[in-house]
């Protein structure tokens, strides 16, 4: 909590345009204007605290595997066009037996990333089986994105970029190869939802309709480019 | 009965200046100015109750499911003509704990060899037995190193479908398994039980609990009865990630289910269960420790975590390394030292708490075995080791019991006592010195009535790891033979070459002290009374004495 705080300081000015938000924590409205839920999801191993460390912290957490217990609850505040937007974001175990957990806060997720791991198929394979469970627990607008992630590893891929796209497509989700490792693409997916929401939040005020379908097309990355951040 | 034996032997203990065994000599003892003896007010008794499940004693913790079956190895229970070889055997065991380590292996394995032979305690498995490490070594190159391993532990189905393995990968081992899984179930179909087999300087030791079959293969000192104590650990580790219902429900469904597949990441916490066993008394004591602050920053800290509460909190406990800070509980819901110390061990084998707000379930099987609790954890801050432990039966109640630990953080800001709690993190032990006796080198000591122990830190000459090791390795032998089920001792005193060793247990408290070689059993004696009173006087800040609940 404390360092989210501090990190929102530093993150920009916010002009303010929506007035506070309600939060539990009435010591931090001041910090933010919009706070969403954000979802890590996806089978155990494919990166998925890794990808949050490297968006929040910008290091990537190298050495053995620590597996998450339960789910993590982290925040970080964006600036998006100039809103503070609070992503408050549920890091989840991938292992079977946390399933239960997990599915009791799905509704109350705005979005969710779904990964896999390009070096992993199983990882992939169980994708289908992910985005069902989405259908039945999670709320019906929910923003989803895939995420192919290990995109570094490319002496190890299984999974062919194209392959990732065609399931997208399939399910009609935005979809894009991230590294962790590297930080490709890991801050544009965050930032893309935390547009996303923002634009659904200020829809009322007529702003022009933002689609995260181009936004993602025009910003993202190819994994032969690693030098993002 | 226990008394009959020391007297009649002449083994230092009988005709010492200690108490002799039975509880009614030890309350007469006119020298002894030692306060409280009685249950519940000897020093470290909780004065408004306490906040574990009462365990009377060590073996309330393992007897009531064990069905004793780790109690009795073969060597005991043989009737009176063995009580002789039994102290002689005593004194042996500790002069080879006592043997400085360098060097000791090739020793020991002879030592182990020539007791064996000694005990003929010579199981009918013997040669099975070996047969099973013969096999495990043609399976792995590295098989030297990996047999060199002090402790073993393996978890293995009923079908003999390998679980867990603290040293190697369970697929290398499923043989090694099966042929485990057939030991068991040969003596089954004869109606009987496999507890242990001593052979070769190595206990192996089996835990059945259906549909679970628990094995250690030791080259410790330790006690059938300890490791499989341990063993027990280990079965409840899996059951708080499960819980016993699952776990039945799981094999009833299909009996060859790899149950890996369920317990996947969890590994790491059962290493580090089997890593702190070997370290950490509070294991061995069936205990917790506290860190050591004034009364009154504790009893400040514990009104504050008693407001924070909310309707779905059962337990909240802070706690630093390993260490109870302040527990609070729903009132008439006690916890049990297995569950604590399986939240401790939860909470030191993964760095991934140390950020963040972790919202896990987690069966706590002493309390329930049948259901899942909610623990919320947190550090407090990032750099400090308090860590907030806040235990919901409600899955959905995360953003409630957040928001107990943010009530928690303001009330502590409030009442001034957050400095004052930081400070007391920057001397988590204390030193020996303080207790002022010159000859003693460090003590264990342990209230029974309200489940704490407190102790010193590990000072020189016990400065290596190795040397750490075999100090609580001491403890852990005076533990298992003041604990024997079938002969238990209250007062051994031993001399040994590298330090005197005393304990003392009697139905109020445990102690443990280990005295330089140089005092005199006379002198022991009055240092030990000197250090109960050194207690007494030092409780409030060494033990929580005013446990609140919600």
């Amino acid at each position: 909590m404390s360092s989210s705080s501090s990190r929102s300081r530093r993150l920009g000015v916010g002009n303010g345009v929506l007035p506070p938000a309600r939060d539990r924590s009435p010591s931090l409205n001041k910090d933010f204007d919009l706070a969403f839920k954000v979802m890590l999801l996806g089978d155990s191993g494919v990166g998925k605290t890794c990808f949050l460390i490297q968006f929040k912290d910008g290091v990537f957490l190298s050495g053995t595997f620590i597996a998450t217990v339960g789910i993590d609850f982290r925040n970080k505040v964006v600036t998006v066009d100039g809103v503070k937007v609070k992503m408050q974001i549920w890091d989840t175990a991938g292992q079977e037996r946390f399933r239960s957990v997990t599915h009791a806060y799905y509704r109350d997720a705005q979005a969710l990333l779904l990964l896999y791991d390009i070096t992993n198929r199983m990882s992939f394979d169980s994708i289908r089986a992910w985005l069902s469970e989405i259908k039945e627990y999670a709320q019906e607008d929910v923003v989803i994105m895939l995420l192919g992630n290990k995109a570094d590893v490319s002496s190890e891929r299984v999974i062919r970029t194209e392959d990732g796209e065609s399931l997208a497509r399939e399910y009609r989700v935005p979809f894009m190869e991230t590294s962790a490792k590297t930080g490709m693409n890991v801050e544009l997916a965050f930032r893309a939802i935390a547009k996303e929401l923002k634009q659904r939040a200020v829809e009322q005020l007529e702003e022009p309709k933002f689609q995260i379908h181009d936004y993602i097309e025009s910003q993202k990355k190819k994994p032969s480019c690693c030098a993002f951040l | 009965m226990a008394a009959d034996v020391h007297k009649k032997k002449s083994w230092e203990v009988s005709n010492g200046l200690l108490a002799p065994a039975d509880g009614q000599h030890v309350a007469e003892r006119s020298e002894s100015p030692t306060p409280g003896l009685a249950q519940g007010t000897e020093p470290g008794a909780g004065q408004e109750g306490a906040m574990f499940v009462h365990t009377r004693s060590y073996e309330d913790l393992t007897s009531s499911e064990d069905g004793g079956a780790a109690s009795q190895s073969p060597e005991e229970g043989q009737g009176d003509q063995d009580d002789q070889i039994k102290m002689e055997q005593i004194s042996k065991d500790f002069s080879e704990l006592s043997t400085q380590l360098t060097g000791v292996v090739l020793d020991f394995e002879e030592e182990m060899r020539q007791s064996k032979d000694d005990k003929l305690d010579l199981s009918p498995q013997t040669s099975r037995h070996d047969s099973v490490l013969s096999g495990k070594e043609e399976e792995d190159v590295t098989m030297d190193a990996w047999r060199m391993h002090q402790k073993h532990v393996f978890v293995l189905s009923e079908a003999g479908k390998p679980v867990y393995s603290r040293y190697g990968s369970e697929e290398a081992l499923s043989s090694t398994m099966g042929v485990m899984m057939a030991l068991v179930s040969f003596l089954e179909a004869e109606k009987n039980a496999i507890r242990s087999i001593h052979a070769d300087g190595y206990k192996v030791v089996f835990v059945r609990r259906s549909p679970l079959v628990l094995v250690a293969v030791a080259r410790t000192r330790q006690s059938e009865q300890d490791i499989a104590h341990e063993l027990l650990y280990i079965y409840y580790q899996i059951l708080s990630l499960l819980t016993w219902t699952q776990l039945n429900h799981i094999f009833q469904q299909k009996q060859n289910y790899d149950l890996r597949r369920l317990l996947a990441g969890s590994e790491r916490i059962t290493d580090n269960l089997l890593d702190l066993m070997a370290r950490d008394p509070s294991f061995l004591m069936g205990a917790a420790r506290c860190l050591p602050m004034a009364a009154g920053v504790r009893d400040a800290v514990s009104t504050s975590l008693q407001q924070a509460r909310a309707k779905s909190l059962v337990f909240s406990i802070l706690l630093s390394r390993n260490q109870l800070v302040s527990l609070v509980r729903k009132k008439d819901q006690f916890l049990h030292p297995i569950d604590l110390h399986l939240l401790f061990n939860l909470i030191s084998s993964s760095s991934s708490f140390r950020e963040g707000e972790a919202w896990t379930p987690i069966c706590l099987p002493k309390f329930n075995s049948c259901g899942f609790f909610h623990a919320h954890i947190s550090y407090l801050e990032q750099d400090t080791d308090l860590c907030l432990l806040l235990v919901s039966t409600d899955r959905e109640d995360f953003f409630t019991v957040s928001d107990c630990k943010r009530r928690f953080q303001e009330r502590l800001k409030k009442r001034g006592v957050y400095h004052a709690l930081r400070e007391a993190l920057l001397t988590p032990f204390y030193s020996v010195s303080q207790v002022g006796i010159s000859d003693l080198r460090h003590f264990i000591y342990k209230s029974k009535s309200s489940g704490l122990f407190t102790s010193p830190e590990i000072e020189a000459p016990y400065v290596s790891e190795e040397e750490k090791e075999r100090l609580l390795g001491l403890y852990q032998y005076l533990h298992s033979r003041a604990h024997n089920s079938s002969r238990p001792l209250k007062n051994i005193y031993f001399t040994g070459q590298n330090e005197n060793l005393l304990a003392w247990v009697t139905s109020a408290f445990e102690l443990y002290v280990c005295f330089s070689p140089l005092t005199t059993k006379a002198a022991a004696v009055g240092a030990v009374n000197k250090l109960m009173k050194w207690i007494r006087r030092e409780e409030d800040h060494l033990f929580i004495l005013m446990p609140q609940t919600y």
